[in-house]
């Protein structure tokens, strides 16, 4: 009963706080220190504190673990927390500790007898946390894709795919786990996995806490509304930006010689010393800047190298001023083994250290087999770590990166050479941060570093006890404005936005479980969350608007209603008439040079007309030309359909605002303005008339056009008194058109109409109307934004989910929201396509070939870079390779039947050969040299290839099961033993 | 005719017939050629088949090893059995009868050529809370599930050593009481989406065991667990028994209302076995219904004339649906 009474323990603790929002400074714990943080609480909706259980006594106070170093108060405000048994979010830099708040849950769980679930985003990491913990508690498993050791333990260690999928399949755990830890949470934004956090939260068991880590993210606040409106707990967020040390912020321009400091460790940007540093990179430049303006994406210094480069002369400035060690990030695998080996001449440490790094390398490398140890890359490497140089990056074996990690913690590299993998998990900090490049791809373009990004790597700089402040040195090639620049040193961090986005196989296990609903994973992920936060301000919109209408009062308002119906028809059917006489065909041959016409005035203020005739003037036409469309078949059309516009000479008002941009406005002749020729739409001409001016051919002198313009006023003087004569639609222009007969009666009909109302003499009649329309504008907006407001309620996804229901409808996946065999083997799936890997399998097409060959074809699934060169497979290889490319299509075809949006080809040619040989030949049982040899990957990139066919595999074998078919499972099996073997499943140091 | 032990009048007999052979006719002609009996050669169009359940490879040739219907599912080809023994599927919903408290687990008779196994682990602790389980926990099994306790499960798989497992997932899994089991061949239920059914209109749960039984009993509302908690925090010598669904400790019995809808459902139910159709909650409460309307009381509807015309609604039924097809 102890854990109720420590739940009455946190009601107590709540009762003088108010539920709502609530924002505390906290600085009770640490009142000597400036830091700070801050300390909120979301409460799910209708959530009461409970008062009926404040009575009861409190609990031993005394903590799950203590710690033998004082907590910073953003550690203490967030153990607080999970000791009163409620959920938090704990968003602070990578430096700052965040471990402690997990240990402390952990330490906690393991007191009570509850099981604790720890999930990261990757397999390294939770192989280093786990054996972290390891050393902590002893009571500690890991349950990774490739290892599973002691999976009872109470504390399990995995990633957060596996935990997923524990939910799914309701292992017991999801019954034991009382505090599920989320490290690194912010990788919920990864467009391809972060859906996997989401999927983990929402499902997770209703009565556990959860403590999630994350880097410092704005919206730490909306995802903890998030998680407490789901959960329906209260979740806490402690938020610091408190880095232990400080930081500074340098800039080497490339080329230059020196540091210029830009900001300090108070924060503040040096607007001066950028400027310098800027100048600096100018003249450098110049000498080979057709060279690196073509080939700046390169990297830095293309050409030079050794010690003239400019990264040998950082490294040497920075091993001078005793800034090591140091981490220079770049974003190319190569690019980081480009700049390694530039370093071959410099030794920076000395020959004890070599001989312990020696020590160290080979007894990590015992485990390989003596053909492996004499790979390239582990011969190649030694020489560079005695020499205090480190490359760590996804290519390396991982073993090679194990060692290399342990030798950085160990101090005896110097100046390790990092993708930006390394900026992630275990804490690994140095002195200095470099970054070689500020510029980065991603995927289709070079754009700039995020500060999210920065931010996140430069956490690396400093450690903790050691340097009173970090350094971080930013290598720049190109001009870079001041703004950029301080935005991406001084910007805030990336904010947390969803990734969400629906696959076969969670629909299948959701439709599979009796009570998971698609629907209803949708309705509560972060994504529909986030969309639901755009409500209120409509809402709140709306509701003003409403207000403004409401307080619009007119007189006779239904009268007036009536009126102004009555005139927007009327002007409606006046545009309808206009349209037809003035369309080309009726009208072309009378707009001949020197008649004169009837224009509208250009309105001047966006206020409707209400009088009954609009503002118009005359003008005299002096040509008319068709409008050139964009495309070509523009010429082909008849010309009658056509547009055109008319030149009128008329009385103008020209404008030129800043930009150059001409305004042309068509006033009245009488008024101020000089007179000009302007283009006209045909839809602009309000009447023609009868009357034909001569007018001068050339009118470029403006007195000619002054004259013509004096002419026109004269000819309308004299017909003033009879108005002038117009040419009459049905007897001059031979408008032969019923719908024109129609509208003309109707006209007639509406004029006699607006006799009968009183109200339109009424002399404020404009002012009225004006009103009125405003009240109606404000009406129509309203109703537009409860339009909005109505489809944002709907879920989002629902018509993808509708499609991608239908496409597993179609491939007989399901019936009636009734998984059926097939869908049962595509549930099974989750580390490659489900959907193509299943209607692979029930074609047949594995079961007569041989394990090699199917490993080879598996391959595909699982290898996603993009090789330029590489070989192609041989013939059979090639032939499978075919069978599987014609089942994609299929499989994709029938997807964009179902409304799907797929792109058929990209989704076909996502499937690569290009590691096939290599995968036969492991199969086959080829070195690791050897197939190292056939392709022209990364080693650790093909590892890590293989070992996910390898988790595939074990998904087939189980597919196998539920289809009964026996001889396939043990084949699958088999091909399990033929790859599993050597370097690429040794096994972590970590471990 | 279906081996049904009454006694008809001639007239009943032949409207039976009737409706029996409509309803035949409705039945795909496609699959007739494709039903096998126990070593049937299944004709396989080359040897890239995959062979499913209930089938055997002898030599070359693929044979049948139950009775039933020939499935092909792209190249996987697999025999459905007509007739047969429960087979449990991961997912499935199932009502079954505890026959042992053991260590740490219940074992449980489903209506399987083995028993099932309900871990402690597997169910939710009473008190809701996440823990692991201690001895202290097992020590009380008993006041969880007695033996011949009635509860509901989910199959969640099976071992390493061929043994199956069950869980419960979540709180509206568990004992079952004040109520009636029913036992129908298990091929007469379909797997559905749903299983769990609350008629809202008669008071009573309804659970398709996809093993064949059936459990028709009074509703209970499966309480929030959140609640829960702060309820039984006063009382905790009660929260083991308390916050299980349909505790003894509610006052009032079964209202007689309810227990006769509750026979009512059962008995449709058993007449539509009787029948051998397929069960299902639509035809179900639409036997219940046609039973209110004729105003039959619960033991007339196990009389021959309801028989009769359940056989005649049911063909009626189909046509219609046939026909808006």
């Amino acid at each position: 009963m102890g854990s109720f009474k420590r739940k009455s323990q946190e009601f107590s603790n709540e009762d003088d706080i108010p539920p709502s929002k609530q924002l505390k400074q906290n600085d009770l714990l640490g009142a000597d220190e400036p830091v700070t943080c801050l300390h909120d609480v979301s409460y799910p909706e209708g959530y009461v504190p409970s008062a009926s259980t404040s009575g009861l006594p409190q609990q031993d106070s005394k903590p799950a673990k203590e710690f033998p170093f004082p907590l910073d108060p953003f550690q203490s405000e967030a153990i607080n927390c999970i000791n009163n048994g409620e959920s938090v979010m704990v968003s602070a830099h990578t430096s700052a500790g965040k471990t402690v708040v997990a240990l402390y849950a952990i330490a906690l769980s393991l007191k009570n007898n509850q099981r604790v679930v720890y999930t990261s985003p990757i397999k390294a990491l939770s192989n280093q946390k786990y054996r972290e913990f390891k050393e902590e508690f002893s009571d500690v498993g890991l349950m990774t894709g490739d290892v599973t050791i002691d999976p009872n333990a109470s504390c399990l260690v995995m990633t957060t795919e596996i935990w997923r999928s524990m939910q799914y399949k309701g292992s017991e755990v999801t019954r034991e786990v009382a505090w599920v830890i989320f490290d690194e949470v912010h990788y919920m934004r990864d467009r391809e996995r972060g859906v996997v956090w989401e999927e983990s939260i929402v499902m997770a068991p209703k009565n556990s806490n959860f403590v999630f880590l994350s880097a410092t993210v704005p919206n730490a606040k909306e995802f903890a509304d998030w998680v407490a409106k789901v959960h329906q707990q209260p979740c806490h967020i402690v938020y610091t930006d408190y880095r232990p040390t400080p930081l500074q912020h340098y800039i080497f321009p490339s080329g230059g010689d020196g540091l210029y400091l830009v900001v300090d460790d108070k924060g503040k940007f040096r607007e001066d010393s950028f400027q310098k540093a800027l100048n600096a990179l100018v003249p450098a430049n110049e000498g080979d800047k057709k060279r690196e303006n073509s080939k700046w994406q390169k990297g830095l210094v293309v050409g030079k190298s050794g010690e003239n480069s400019d990264i040998f002369k950082m490294v040497k400035m920075i091993i001078q001023r005793q800034y090591d060690p140091v981490i220079c990030f770049s974003f190319s695998k190569r690019e980081c083994e480009f700049l390694a080996m530039q370093m071959s001449k410099m030794d920076l440490n000395n020959d004890d250290e070599k001989v312990n790094i020696e020590t160290i390398f080979w007894s990590a490398m015992d485990m390989l087999s003596d053909d492996d140890k004499k790979l390239p890359q582990v011969s190649n490497m030694l020489p560079l770590l005695k020499r205090g140089i480190g490359v760590h990056h996804s290519g390396l074996l991982p073993i090679l990166k194990e060692v290399i990690e342990i030798l950085f913690q160990e101090g005896f590299i110097k100046c390790l050479f990092a993708t930006e993998t390394f900026s992630i998990g275990l804490n690994m900090p140095a002195k200095t941060v470099v970054f070689t490049n500020v510029r980065k791809f991603d995927g289709d373009k070079f754009r700039w570093l995020s500060s999210g990004e920065y931010i996140q790597m430069s956490g690396r700089a400093g450690r903790r006890g050691i340097d009173d402040r970090g350094i971080c040195i930013l290598m720049v090639d190109e001009k870079l404005e001041p703004s950029t620049a301080k935005f991406m040193l001084k910007g805030s961090a990336d904010a947390l936005n969803s990734a969400f986005h629906l696959s076969y196989n969670m629909l299948l296990n959701q439709i599979r479980s009796e009570d998971g609903h698609p629907e209803n994973l949708l309705r509560n992920s972060f994504y529909q969350f986030q969309a639901d936060r755009a409500l209120p301000d409509l809402e709140k919109q709306a509701k003003i608007l409403e207000e403004e209408r409401n307080s619009i009062v007119i007189e006779e308002e239904d009268s007036l209603e009536r009126y102004y119906n009555l005139l927007e028809q009327y002007k409606s059917l006046k545009r309808d008439v206009r349209g037809i006489v003035f369309s080309p065909k009726y009208c072309l041959p009378f707009l001949q040079p020197g008649r004169l016409v009837c224009i509208e005035c250009t309105k001047v203020d966006v206020d409707p007309n209400f009088s009954l005739s609009e503002e118009v003037t005359w003008g005299v036409i002096v040509n008319f030309e068709r409008v050139k469309g964009i495309s070509e078949d523009d010429a082909n059309k008849k010309p009658e359909d056509a547009n055109y516009t008319v030149d009128v000479l008329t009385r103008c008002i020209v404008q030129k605002d800043e930009v150059g941009r001409k305004t042309i406005k068509v006033v009245r002749l009488k008024d101020a303005g000089e007179p000009a020729v302007v283009s006209l739409p045909l839809s602009q001409i309000d009447s023609l008339s009868s009357v034909r001016l001569v007018i001068p051919k050339d009118l470029l002198p403006s007195e000619v056009r002054e004259n013509a313009l004096k002419k026109v006023s004269e000819v309308l003087n004299r017909f003033s008194k009879e108005g002038m004569p117009l040419l009459h639609p049905e007897d001059d222009m031979k408008v032969q058109s019923s719908s024109y007969r129609k509208a003309s009666s109707r006209i007639e009909a509406l004029e006699s109409l607006f006799e009968e109302y009183e109200i339109a003499k009424s002399p404020l009649i404009k002012e009225k109307l004006k009103v009125l329309h405003k009240k109606k504008e404000l009406t129509s907006k309203i109703k537009s934004i409860k339009r909005t407001l109505r489809t944002s309620t709907v879920l989002a996804f629902k018509d993808e989910l509708k499609a991608r229901k239908r496409a597993l409808r179609r491939l007989g996946y399901i019936k009636d929201d009734v998984v059926l065999q097939k869908g049962k083997v595509a549930s099974e799936i989750s580390s490659a396509d489900e959907l193509t890997l299943t209607e692979l399998m029930l074609n047949g097409t594995f079961r007569n070939i041989k394990v090699e060959d199917m490993v080879s074809l598996l391959s595909c699934f699982v290898w996603q870079e993009k090789l330029q060169d590489a070989q192609k497979p041989r013939e059979e290889l090639g032939l499978l390779f075919a069978q599987l490319q014609d089942t994609a299509q299929q499989v994709a075809k029938v997807q964009l039947e179902s409304k799907v949006q797929i792109d058929v080809e990209n989704f076909v040619s996502s499937f690569r050969p290009d590691i096939m040989e290599a995968v036969y030949a492991w199969a086959k049982g080829s070195k690791f040299y050897e197939i190292m040899e056939m392709t022209p990957v990364f080693e650790g990139s093909l590892i890590r290839a293989i070992r996910r066919l390898e988790e595939v595999l074990q998904q087939l074998i189980q597919a196998a099961k539920s289809i009964g078919d026996i001889v396939l499972e043990a084949k699958f099996e088999e091909a399990v033993t033929k790859i599993k073997r050597d370097i690429v499943f040794a096994a972590s140091l970590y471990l | 005719m279906r081996g049904i032990q009454l006694s008809f009048s001639n007239t009943q007999k032949l409207r039976l017939e009737k409706a029996l052979a409509q309803l035949e006719s409705f039945s795909s002609k496609l699959n007739s050629n494709a039903t096998v009996i126990v070593a049937d050669k299944i004709p396989v169009d080359e040897d890239a088949a995959l062979k499913g359940h209930g089938t055997l490879e002898m030599g070359n040739d693929v044979v049948a090893s139950v009775c039933g219907v020939v499935e092909r599912v792209n190249k996987l080809v697999y025999v459905r059995p007509l007739r047969a023994r429960y087979k449990p599927e991961i997912g499935d919903i199932i009502v079954g009868r505890v026959i042992e408290v053991a260590p740490k687990r219940w074992r449980l008779e489903i209506n399987f050529s083995q028993d099932a196994v309900l871990m402690l682990s597997s169910m939710n602790l009473p008190d809701g809370i996440q823990r692991r389980r201690t001895a202290v926990d097992e020590l009380n099994m008993r006041s969880i599930f007695v033996e011949n306790d009635v509860i509901c499960a989910e199959v969640r798989g099976f071992q390493h050593d061929g043994s199956l497992h069950l869980q419960a997932r979540s709180q509206k899994y568990g004992k079952l009481e004040r109520g009636k089991l029913l036992k129908i061949p298990p091929y007469l239920v379909k797997r559905r989406k749903q299983h769990f059914h609350h008629l809202d209109q008669y008071g009573v749960d309804l659970i398709f065991g996809c093993n064949g039984l059936i459990w028709v009993g009074e509703h209970i509302d499966v309480k929030d667990v959140m609640v829960e908690d702060q309820v039984n925090k006063s009382d905790p010598q009660n929260t083991h028994s308390s916050s299980l669904p349909g505790s003894s400790e509610e006052p009032t019995d079964t209202p007689l209302e309810i227990r006769q809808y509750i026979c009512r459902i059962a008995n449709a139910i058993t007449v539509f076995s009787a029948l051998g159709f397929m069960v299902n909650l639509d035809s179900i409460m639409e036997t219940v219904t046609l039973s209110l309307s004729l105003n039959l009381g619960v033991h007339e509807m196990l009389e021959a004339e309801f028989h009769v015309r359940v056989a005649e609604q049911e063909a009626e039924r189909r046509s219609t649906s046939k026909r808006r097809r």
